[in-house]
């Protein structure tokens, strides 16, 4: 389902296997698969790490959550991952609900997350 | 003291923004404690949840959906109620027969897990009038968790 009042996602490239996604204003039921989308490109274009900008996000609903699940099990095998970065409060409930900062890594900034995922 | 604001929804297209718009605006004065922020999103995200769960799945025949959301709270409980003139929902077949997440990583269905997990009281009746209501409550300084197989 597609909403035009959710922004769409951007990505912005930061190497050949690592680009930042951001994430906007929500990730919830109505955008969920044109985000799985623009990651399944950037996967087939041979991208395995992905931070994910949370700075502007006031929605990630159980759909969202979800869509980030499908592109852990696409990355994971590739040893790739899939890491949090400027989360909101809104989200870090979400993450703190599921517990899922057991999985995906957090980072207070993008420039953190990148510098961490260069020295793995 | 026990404080109630009630609003009124017709269009599904823009139901959802709209409803964020109250959570997002501090002038409209939703009745939650301003001291529990993470309160607040808990009963953002369970509203939402449910919402999305009648935007998606909910008919409702030839009838000009109807949604009425009621918020009250007395300090430190939410109550809230999600009323609406769909055909109804099996809630409580769905979470007896689907108690928890089995799956690792699932990309659907986590919805309802996550309605009953961030609520202490939940409840889904038929009222008289036809119309089917949802109800919750939540509570100050809880820390809900949904298990999720990783």
């Amino acid at each position: 389902m597609h909403n035009p009042s959710v922004m769409s996602f951007s990505v912005e490239p930061l190497n050949a296997e690592t680009v930042v996604i951001r994430v906007g204003k929500a990730l919830d039921f109505r955008n969920a698969a044109e985000f799985k989308a623009i990651c399944q490109e950037q996967v087939q274009n041979g991208v395995r790490n992905f931070i994910l900008d949370f700075s502007e996000t006031g929605i990630l609903d159980s759909t969202g959550l979800g869509a980030i699940f499908s592109l852990y099990r696409q990355v994971s095998p590739r040893n790739g991952q899939v890491v949090f970065a400027s989360v909101s409060r809104p989200v870090q409930v979400v993450v703190q609900l599921t517990r899922t900062y057991k999985v995906f890594r957090q980072f207070p900034t993008v420039e953190a997350a990148q510098e961490a995922l260069q020295q793995t | 003291m026990m404080k109630e604001v009630r609003y009124r929804f017709n269009n599904l297209e823009d139901l959802i923004d709209r409803v964020h718009a109250l959570f997002a605006r501090p002038d409209v004065g939703l009745p939650l404690p301003p001291e529990d922020e993470d309160l607040r999103y808990r009963v953002q995200l369970t509203v939402h949840e449910w919402l999305a769960n009648l935007v998606q799945h909910a008919r409702f025949g030839n009838r000009l959906p109807s949604i009425e959301l009621t918020i009250r709270c007395n300090g430190r409980e939410v109550e809230c109620f999600i009323d609406d003139n769909s055909e109804g929902f099996d809630l409580n077949g769905r979470l007896e027969t689907n108690p928890s997440i089995q799956e690792a990583f699932p990309e659907r269905g986590m919805g309802l897990h996550f309605i009953r997990a961030c609520t202490k009281k939940l409840n889904y009746i038929r009222l008289k009038d036809g119309r089917h209501r949802l109800i919750f409550t939540m509570a100050k300084d809880e820390d809900p968790w949904l298990d999720i197989p990783f």
